[in-house]
């Protein structure tokens, strides 16, 4: 395992920039997950990492040594991808010890590579077999015992499980989790999934238009996001936004109304100078903390458009007012029907408050 | 089956049949013809006759079979090979490297489809005279090699090729040559298969551009020949006939070996 470092990377093709400036430290051993939507640029700068894409500026380095100008084999790193990329032509233990055998190793060892990497994947019984006769989940398994046997100092996922059905999906999270436990080496993990990236990783790295827009544990990036799309991001049902206008300040503290429904204000503690009365405001709650009616600092109507019950929990998909819809999560609420009116309360202690531009206010 | 529907099945069927008839008739009439001697095919004998072995030792005394089938098969594997090696290289790199002028370089090769080869024979043949290429096969060979078909054909099965594959293979330590010898051709050898038999049928019924450049008894391909038997002043036609037999072998061969990969190739190598 090695730590890895990104200092003020950038890719452009042409004149459009798509990765712009990021900063990122990666330390030895480390499960980093990187999510963001399509587009945002969390492929191209693994495939940087990799050494599959050319870095246009800044620097990368692994175990301390400059990469930017490496061969991708020579990194010492593994990856495995969306699509597996076994090769279809050769045997499952073809397709693991081929990087090995064209690296030049002895045949004994990369037999005694390849058997032990079969066996931590249970492979053992699939060696012989070429990939089309492999299930999806199977596939995924050589893929990453194929990374496993050239004992890389950084693993590189490239959406390793978006091929695969929901069921298998969970599975392989399962696995691929205890296989970082065992290996305990560094591991740089792109997916779109934040359920993925709430799961498995140490840290999160939010990307946005190849921004890096927020870095932390998971649970630092739910209980702390720094803006209103690392807010929406990270969390399923994505958070709820609703606009508000500063109505005072007064002792540390900041008394903020809703657009829709003015009558409605929370009270928030609030550090930050930079807020004026009457500035525009957003108000972020996440869907599961919203209280029964009674149980909060202030209280919210809403017209009910639909309820799903999912047996152990209900998403209720409702309307402040026109523009500003709102999904709460609900333990209790069974029989609740479209069109009802609804009152639930809000907290302050579970209210995030953005300024005018999406950025959080403290 | 209503009344509709079985004059609708009725007439695919006739359809069908024909179009089998038609494709298979001249194939049946040259095998029949072959047995019956030229005064019997031109007064239009259908029947199969007795003459078959008589037009054979007829052929076999009037042509040097070896050294003809030498000369085709040696020109028709030997064009095949560099066609495919050139066409798969230009056909990956069409495909697999980014570069502004690509779409322009390519579009210009595909226009080249469009230019008729009774248009390059004279310039092809001025070429070749002023390289000392005449009547040699290299001289049948060179205009053939870089074919736009094939390229076209390679480059367009090219994209069902992952480029996670070129990916893994360049994480696992190959070279871009590595890849294509190692990887790609293994992967598209259908397309290959496919490929081999179109440019192999092709250059083996070659027949304009080696009439033109091949001048000597010694460097003549087989389709020379049974169209030089054809010209004669009084053409022998049963000894055409097992000519053209024999010419038509070797490609039923390469097919008929080749031909559930080449099936898979046309559809499309990557699965």
């Amino acid at each position: 395992m090695a730590e890895v470092r990104l200092t003020d990377i950038r890719k452009r093709f042409g004149a459009l920039e798509i990765i712009k400036g990021v900063d990122l430290s990666i330390e030895a051993g480390e499960f980093v997950v990187f999510v963001g939507p399509s587009g945002c640029g969390k492929s191209t700068l693994l495939r940087m990492i990799a050494g599959l894409e050319d870095i246009s500026s800044g620097e990368l380095t692994i175990g301390g040594a400059v990469m930017n100008d490496v061969d991708p084999s020579k990194r010492g790193i593994a990856m495995v991808f969306q699509s597996y990329a076994l090769y279809p032509h050769m045997t499952v233990r073809e397709n693991m010890g081929f990087a090995l055998k064209f690296a030049g190793m002895a045949r004994e060892e990369i037999d005694s590579r390849v058997n032990d990497a079969a066996r931590i994947l249970e492979l053992e019984p699939l060696l012989d077999r070429k990939p089309k006769a492999l299930s999806g989940g199977q596939r995924q398994r050589v893929a990453i015992g194929r990374a496993i046997v050239r004992n890389p100092l950084v693993f590189l996922f490239d959406e390793p499980l978006s091929n695969l059905d929901a069921e298998l999906r969970v599975h392989m999270r399962v696995e691929i989790a205890k296989l970082h436990k065992e290996l305990k080496s560094t591991v740089i993990y792109v997916t779109h999934d934040q359920v993925e990236a709430m799961t498995l990783a140490d840290k999160i790295v939010v990307l946005r238009s190849g921004i890096v827009e927020q870095v932390g544990a998971p649970l630092e990036l739910y209980d702390d996001p720094a803006n209103t799309f690392v807010a929406g991001f990270i969390g399923s049902p994505r958070m709820n936004f609703l606009k508000g206008r500063v109505a005072t300040i007064a002792d540390g503290h900041v008394t903020v109304a809703l657009t829709s429904q003015p009558e409605v204000a929370l009270t928030l503690p609030i550090a930050s100078t930079s807020v004026t009365t009457g500035d525009a405001v957003t108000l972020g709650i996440r869907p599961e903390h919203f209280f029964a009616q009674g149980m909060g600092d202030a209280e919210l109507a809403v017209e009910v458009d639909v309820a799903e019950h999912l047996g152990n929990t209900s998403y209720v998909y409702a309307h402040v007012s026109d523009s500003e819809r709102i999904i709460i999560e609900h333990g209790d609420v069974r029989k609740i029907a479209s069109r009802e009116t609804l009152t639930i309360g809000i907290a302050a202690s579970r209210s995030f408050l953005f300024d005018d531009e999406g950025n959080r206010i403290r | 089956m209503n009344a509709p529907r079985f004059f609708s099945t009725a007439l695919q069927y006739v359809f069908l049949a024909t179009a089998a008839f038609l494709s298979i008739f001249p194939f049946i009439w040259m095998v029949i013809s072959s047995t019956n001697t030229s005064i019997d095919i031109i007064s239009g004998r259908t029947g199969i006759g007795e003459a078959f072995a008589t037009n054979v030792a007829n052929f076999f005394t009037q042509v040097d079979v070896p050294l003809v089938f030498w000369n085709s098969t040696k020109v028709a594997v030997l064009a095949t090979l560099l066609t495919i090696v050139v066409s798969s290289l230009a056909g990956y790199g069409f495909e697999m490297f980014r570069s502004k002028a690509r779409d322009r370089i390519y579009a210009l090769v595909l226009l080249t489809l469009m230019v008729p080869f009774a248009a390059l024979m004279i310039p092809l043949f001025m070429m070749m005279a002023k390289s000392g290429l005449i009547n040699t096969h290299i001289a049948i060979m060179l205009p053939t090699i870089a074919s736009a078909f094939i390229i076209f054909y390679f480059r367009q099965s090219t994209k069902a090729f992952q480029t996670e594959l070129r990916d893994a293979a360049k994480v696992d330590g190959l070279k871009e040559w590595q890849i294509f010898l190692y990887i790609y051709v293994p992967v598209m050898r259908s397309t290959y298969a496919a490929a081999f038999v179109i440019v192999f049928m092709t250059n083996w019924n070659n027949y304009l551009w080696p009439l033109i450049v091949l001048q000597s008894n010694e460097t003549k391909t087989i389709t020379l020949v049974v169209s030089s038997l054809a010209s004669a002043y009084y053409p022998d036609y049963g000894v055409v006939m097992i000519g053209t037999i024999l010419a038509t072998l070797p490609t039923l061969l390469v097919f008929f070996v080749m031909q559930r990969q080449f099936v898979q190739g046309m559809l499309g190598s990557v699965k």
